[in-house]
C-alpha cells in the first residue's frame, strides 16, 4: 500500500469502532420498542440513541470506509505514493474530532434531533459543528484524490485512467457536490439558530436543502460497494470483468443522476410544486439505469468466471463457482438484497405507491435492507480483501468469514423483510413505544419480534467481523504481492475521452441541479412569513 | 467533446424537456382544466397561491392574544426584577411573599417568565377569566407584566425532584392511542416547550381544578386548544394521578 | 478463455451487442414504470396537489383559517367537504375527525410548531405537515368504521403518543351531524 498503509488502517479501525457502537445501539432500539420489553423509561433516551445510531451509521462509518478505501485505490491503481499524506492525516483528525463532538453532544442529551436534523427542532450547536467537521474532512479527501489523479495524468498523458480510480474519483466528486445541500442548511439556517443569532427558521427551505444531500449520500455510501463489484469480485473469483466501458459508463451516469433527484423524499411535502416533483421522478427513474447495467455486467462477469472454471449448461454453471470464497458468497448475498431493496426503491420512486408507505416502517426496512444489507456486506469484502495488504499478514479464518457473511445475510433478511411488512400494515416511524394491545397496532407485534431476532444475528455477525480483523493482526507475516484489480475481458489501451474524464458529467450534474433545485430554493428563501420560531431540544429554554 | 459526451448532453436535455412537459403542462392541466397555461405553470413550479382560505375568521371563543416567539419578553435585567418586586407586593396576599402560596393559588416562584406574562396578558384580554385575577390584571401595563414575570422567574422554585423514575404512566408515556402526550414531554421531566408552565410543587387542588376546566372547555386560553385536546383524552384517574404527582410533597 | 478469443473482434462485438440489448431492455422497463406513474396520475387524479400555500404559523390561533373554532369537518357553500386539522406538539386537533364515506373529502392541515405528518391507517391518506405551509389534498375514503391516524414524522420526545382517530360515517349519518353544527368532530 505504498506510504498509505497506516493511514488506511486507521480509517478502517475508527470506522469499525463507530460501526460496532452504533450496531449495539440499533439492537437496543429494536428490543426496547418491541413487545418483548416494557416501554422505555424515558422516551428521550430512545431518540438520543436513534440520533447517535443514525449519525454514526450515516455520517461517520461510511465516510471513513469511503475515505480509507479511496486512498487504497489511489495508491494501488495509480501505483504511486499518496501525495499529500500529511493532509490526509489532518482530514482524518477533522473527521474524528467532528464525530466525537457530535456523539458526545448527543450522548449528553443535548441534540436528540435525529440524523436528519428536522428543524424547527434545533439541538446544541456542537452537534452540527461536529457534522460540519466530518464533512470538511471528507472534502479534503476529495481534493487529495483529485490532486493525485492529476499528478498521475501529467506523468501518463493520454493513458486510460484505471477503472477503480475513475470510479473512485467520480464518487468523490459526487459526494463533494451533494454535501453542499446539507452544508447550506447547517451553515445558513441551523447554526445561526443554534448559536442564538437568529430565532426563526424556515422548515420548508431546510427540508429542500437537506433533500439535495439526502438521496445522493446513499450513492456516496454505495460507491465503495460498486467499485468492489467491478474491480475486486471478478479478480477474487478468478474471472474477468465483462466490460470496462460499461463500467465507466455506469459510474458516469451515477455522477450525473444521483444528486438532482432528492425531491422524491418530499413527495408528501407541501412546499414543493408538483411539476418539480414530476421532474425529480423522471430523473429518479434514470438513476436506476446504472444499477441495472451493473447487475448485468457483474452477473456476466460471474458467469464468465464459472465457465472459465469449466461450468456448463444454462444455469448449471452456478455450481462451478468458488462458493468457498467469501467474496463469491458476499456478492451473491449482496445481489439478492440489492434486487429486493432496489425493487423497494422503485416503489418509493412512484408518487402513488409512495403514498401508501411514506414515513412508515417500510422506509426504514428499505434502507436497512439496501444499505446495511447489500452495501455493508461489500464493505466486509473490501476489508477482508485489503487486510493482508494492510497488515502484511494472511487472513486465515476463511470458514469464520463465511459464517460471518451468512449470519449477516440471514440476519438482514430476517430483520428487514418483516420490517417492510409492518410498514405496509401502517406502522409509523420513529416511535419510542407502541401500545401493541390496541386493535390498530396489534398486527405489527409479531413482525417486530422477528426483526429483533434478525437484529441479534446481525449484531453477532458484526462482532465476528471485528474479531476476524483483529485476529488478522496477529497471524504470521507473509509476503504479499502488489494489490491487483480485476482485468477486463476485452482490454483496451485507451478509453473514449468522455469516459476518461469527468468534465462533461460534472457539468451535467450542476446544470441539472440548477434546473431541478434552482427555483424551489430561490423561491423558498424569498418568503419571510414561513420562518417559524425554533424549538430548542435538550436544555432549559 | 467526444461522441458519448454529446449524446449524454442531448439525452439529458431531452429528459428535461420531457419532464417539463409532463410536470408543468400536461399533468397540471389534466388535474385542473380551468387553469390557464401560465397559472398551471406557476402552480406546478410551486409559486404560492391561496385557495379555500376564505375570509379571515376571528375565533368565537376568547383565545390568547399572545404571540409565542423567542422575542416575547425582550431583554430583562435587574431593574426589571426590582420593579417587579415592588409590584408583587399586592400579589403576595394570595401568592405568598416568596411566591409560594399558602392557599390553593398557584405558586409563582421560579415559574418561567413567559408563562407568567402570558397568563397575565390573557387575564387582561379576557382569554382567561377569574373574578380575582381579571380586575388585578387590568390595572397592569405591558411593561409591568414583563417586570412581574422577571421578578417571579428569578425566585427559587418550590422543592420537588425531576426524576422520572417514580412518575405515573401519564407523565412518562401519556396515553398514545387517545392522543394524550406524556405530561413530561412539555412540562419538564422529559423536555420543555415554550410557555408550558413548570408544574412541580403546585397545589394539588389548583392543578386538578385547571385540568377539569380544560376538560369542560371552561378554560380556553391554551394556544390552539392544546391542553383541551390533551385533557379531553385523559381519564379521571389519570387527571388525579397527574395532579398528585406534580403537587408532590406540597399539599 | 484464451487470449485468442478475447482478441477476436467478433467476440467483443457479440459482447457489446448483448450489452446494448440489455440497455434497451432497461430503458423499456424504466419507460414503462414512468408511464404507469403518469397514467395513474392522469387517469385517477392521483398526483401531488399542485398548489403551494403559505400561512403564518405563529398567529394561527388568533386569526385565519385554522383558528380553534374553524377546525374539524365543514361543508362549504358549494357542497365541498373540507376537513381542517392542526398539528402541534403533541396532538392533532380535532383529535377525532369525522368524514363521510365514499365522497371526496378535501383535507387541509398545517402545523403551529414543528414538522409533523399523518397517515390514516388502511387508506392512502399520507401527508407531511410543515409549519408555515398548508398541506392540502383530496381523498375519498371507503369503509365505515374508525381508523387510527398516527403522526408519522418525528416531532419531538412526545411523538410516540400522537395518535388521532378518524371516524368514517355513512353519508346519511354524516349529513345529520353536519346540519346540527357548523364544524363537526367526534372528540
Amino acid at each position: 500500500m505504498f506510504n498509505a498503509r497506516r493511514l488506511i488502517l486507521a480509517h478502517f479501525w475508527i470506522a469499525i469502532a463507530a460501526f460496532l457502537g452504533a450496531l449495539i445501539l440499533g439492537e437496543w432500539q429494536m428490543i426496547v420498542r418491541s413487545p418483548l420489553h416494557a416501554w422505555v423509561d424515558n422516551p428521550e433516551h430512545y431518540y438520543r440513541s436513534l440520533t447517535a445510531h443514525g449519525s454514526a451509521m450515516g455520517y461517520v462509518f461510511p465516510t471513513l470506509i469511503a475515505m480509507g478505501f479511496g486512498y487504497a485505490i489511489s495508491v494501488s491503481a495509480l501505483k504511486r505514493n499518496l501525495l499529500g499524506l500529511r493532509w490526509a492525516w489532518v482530514a482524518l483528525a477533522l473527521v474524528v474530532v467532528g464525530a466525537l463532538a457530535a456523539m458526545i453532544t448527543v450522548g449528553l442529551g443535548r441534540a436528540s434531533v435525529l440524523y436528519t436534523f428536522y428543524p424547527p427542532l434545533v439541538g446544541h450547536a456542537f452537534y452540527y459543528l461536529g457534522i460540519v467537521l466530518v464533512v470538511v474532512g471528507s472534502w479534503v479527501w476529495v481534493v487529495l484524490l483529485s490532486l493525485n489523479l492529476r499528478a498521475w495524468r501529467k506523468e501518463h498523458p493520454g493513458v486510460k485512467v484505471p477503472l477503480a480510480m475513475f470510479a473512485n474519483v467520480a464518487g468523490a466528486y459526487l459526494w463533494a457536490w451533494t454535501a453542499v445541500g446539507a452544508a447550506l442548511e447547517i451553515l445558513l439556517q441551523i447554526l445561526p439558530v443554534a448559536f442564538g443569532w437568529k430565532t426563526t427558521i424556515d422548515a420548508g427551505l431546510a427540508r429542500v436543502l437537506f433533500s439535495w444531500t439526502l438521496h445522493a449520500i446513499v450513492y456516496f455510501w454505495l460507491m465503495p460497494a460498486y467499485i468492489a463489484y467491478y474491480t475486486i469480485v471478478p479478480r477474487a473469483i478468478g474471472g474477468r470483468l465483462y466490460s470496462d466501458t460499461m463500467a465507466r459508463f455506469s459510474f458516469a451516469l451515477f455522477l450525473v443522476f444521483a444528486m438532482p433527484i432528492g425531491v422524491h423524499h418530499l413527495f408528501a411535502d407541501p412546499m414543493v410544486g408538483s411539476g418539480i416533483k414530476v421532474m425529480h421522478t423522471i430523473f429518479t427513474g434514470m438513476v436506476a439505469v446504472p444499477t441495472f447495467l451493473t447487475v448485468f455486467t457483474i452477473c456476466a462477469s460471474v458467469e464468465l468466471a464459472a465457465r472459465m472454471r469449466g461450468g456448463r449448461g444454462i444455469i448449471g454453471w452456478l455450481g462451478a463457482l468458488p462458493w468457498k470464497n467469501p467474496a463469491m458468497l458476499a456478492v451473491a448475498f449482496s445481489f439478492v438484497m440489492l434486487g429486493l431493496g432496489g425493487a423497494g426503491g422503485l416503489i418509493n420512486m412512484s408518487y402513488q405507491l409512495d403514498s401508501t408507505v411514506h414515513n412508515t416502517q417500510w422506509i426504514t426496512g428499505h434502507f436497512h435492507l439496501i444499505f446495511a444489507g447489500a452495501i455493508v456486506i461489500m464493505y466486509f469484502v473490501i476489508a477482508y480483501d485489503l487486510w493482508p495488504q494492510l497488515t502484511g499478514r494472511a487472513l486465515q479464518s476463511l470458514s469464520l468469514m463465511r459464517l460471518q457473511l451468512w449470519l449477516w445475510f440471514l440476519g438482514m433478511m430476517i430483520l428487514t423483510l418483516p420490517w417492510h411488512l409492518s410498514g405496509l400494515l401502517g406502522m409509523p416511524r420513529r416511535m419510542a413505544y407502541f401500545d401493541y394491545t390496541h386493535v390498530a397496532t396489534s398486527p405489527y407485534a409479531w413482525t417486530v419480534i422477528v426483526s429483533v431476532l434478525g437484529g441479534a444475528m446481525v449484531l453477532i455477525s458484526g462482532v465476528l467481523f471485528v474479531a476476524i480483523l483483529a485476529k488478522g493482526h496477529r497471524t504470521e507475516r507473509v509476503g504479499v504481492e502488489p494489490y491487483r484489480f480485476s482485468v477486463a475481458l476485452h482490454e483496451h489501451a485507451t478509453a473514449p475521452r468522455a469516459l476518461n474524464g469527468f468534465a462533461v458529467w460534472i457539468a451535467l450534474m450542476v446544470a441539472l441541479t440548477l434546473v431541478n433545485y434552482g427555483f424551489p430554493i430561490w423561491q423558498l428563501s424569498r418568503i419571510e412569513s414561513t420562518s417559524v420560531p425554533a424549538i430548542y431540544v435538550g436544555g432549559d429554554q | 467533446m467526444s461522441r458519448i459526451g454529446v449524446w449524454g448532453v442531448l439525452a439529458t436535455l431531452a429528459l428535461v424537456l420531457l419532464g417539463g412537459f409532463l410536470g408543468f403542462v400536461w399533468l397540471p392541466q389534466s388535474q385542473d382544466p380551468s387553469l390557464s397555461p401560465f397559472a398551471a405553470w406557476c402552480s406546478a413550479l410551486g409559486v404560492p397561491r391561496t385557495w379555500l382560505a376564505s375570509a379571515s375568521i376571528r375565533p368565537e371563543v376568547p383565545t390568547s392574544e399572545v404571540l409565542l416567539t423567542h422575542e416575547l419578553l425582550g431583554v430583562q435585567d435587574d431593574s426589571d426584577r426590582g420593579h417587579g418586586a415592588t409590584l408583587a407586593l399586592r400579589c403576595s396576599m394570595c401568592h405568598g411573599p416568596t411566591g409560594i402560596s399558602y392557599a390553593d393559588s398557584p405558586n409563582l416562584a421560579g415559574q418561567y417568565a413567559a408563562v407568567i406574562y402570558k397568563q397575565l396578558h390573557d387575564y387582561r384580554s379576557g382569554a382567561r377569566s377569574s373574578p380575582i385575577m381579571t380586575p388585578m390584571a387590568r390595572t397592569l401595563s405591558d411593561l409591568e407584566m414583563r417586570q412581574l414575570s422577571a421578578y417571579y422567574a428569578g425566585l427559587s422554585k418550590p422543592a420537588g425532584s425531576t426524576l422520572i423514575g417514580n412518575a405515573p404512566a401519564i407523565i412518562r408515556w401519556g396515553a398514545p392511542m387517545r392522543n394524550v402526550a406524556p405530561c413530561g414531554s412539555c412540562h419538564g421531566d422529559i423536555d420543555h416547550t415554550m410557555a408550558s408552565p413548570w408544574l412541580k410543587g403546585e397545589p394539588q387542588n389548583y392543578l386538578r381544578a385547571q385540568l377539569m376546566a380544560f376538560a369542560s372547555g371552561a378554560r380556553t386560553n391554551d394556544i390552539n386548544g392544546q391542553m383541551r385536546a390533551m385533557v379531553q383524552g385523559m381519564t379521571p384517574a389519570e387527571i388525579e394521578a397527574a395532579a398528585r404527582y406534580y403537587a408532590g410533597d406540597a399539599k | 478463455m484464451t487470449d485468442h478469443a478475447s482478441r477476436s473482434p467478433d467476440a467483443e462485438a457479440i459482447a457489446s451487442q448483448f450489452e446494448l440489448g440489455w440497455g434497451v431492455l432497461v430503458g423499456v422497463i424504466i419507460a414503462l414504470l414512468l408511464g404507469m406513474i403518469v397514467f395513474t396520475a392522469v387517469h385517477w387524479s392521483s398526483m401531488p396537489p399542485s398548489r403551494v400555500e403559505v400561512v403564518e404559523a405563529s398567529t394561527l390561533h388568533r386569526t385565519g383559517e385554522f383558528v380553534q373554532d374553524n377546525l374539524g369537518t365543514a361543508v362549504d357553500a358549494t357542497g365541498r367537504i373540507v376537513v381542517r386539522m392542526l398539528a402541534a406538539q403533541y396532538a392533532f386537533r380535532p383529535s377525532c375527525v369525522v368524514v363521510p364515506e365514499g365522497v371526496p373529502v378535501t383535507f387541509r392541515a398545517t402545523s403551529s410548531d414543528v414538522v409533523h405528518g399523518f397517515q390514516i391507517l388502511g387508506t392512502n391518506v399520507n401527508s407531511m405537515v410543515v409549519p408555515g405551509y398548508v398541506s392540502t389534498f383530496e381523498m375519498t375514503l371507503h369503509g365505515v368504521g374508525e381508523r387510527a391516524m398516527p403522526c408519522h414524522e418525528f416531532c419531538g420526545v412526545g411523538h410516540a403518543s400522537m395518535w388521532a382517530r378518524v371516524r368514517v360515517l355513512p353519508w346519511s349519518k354524516f349529513q345529520a351531524l353536519s346540519r346540527a353544527k357548523r364544524r363537526t368532530s367526534c372528540v
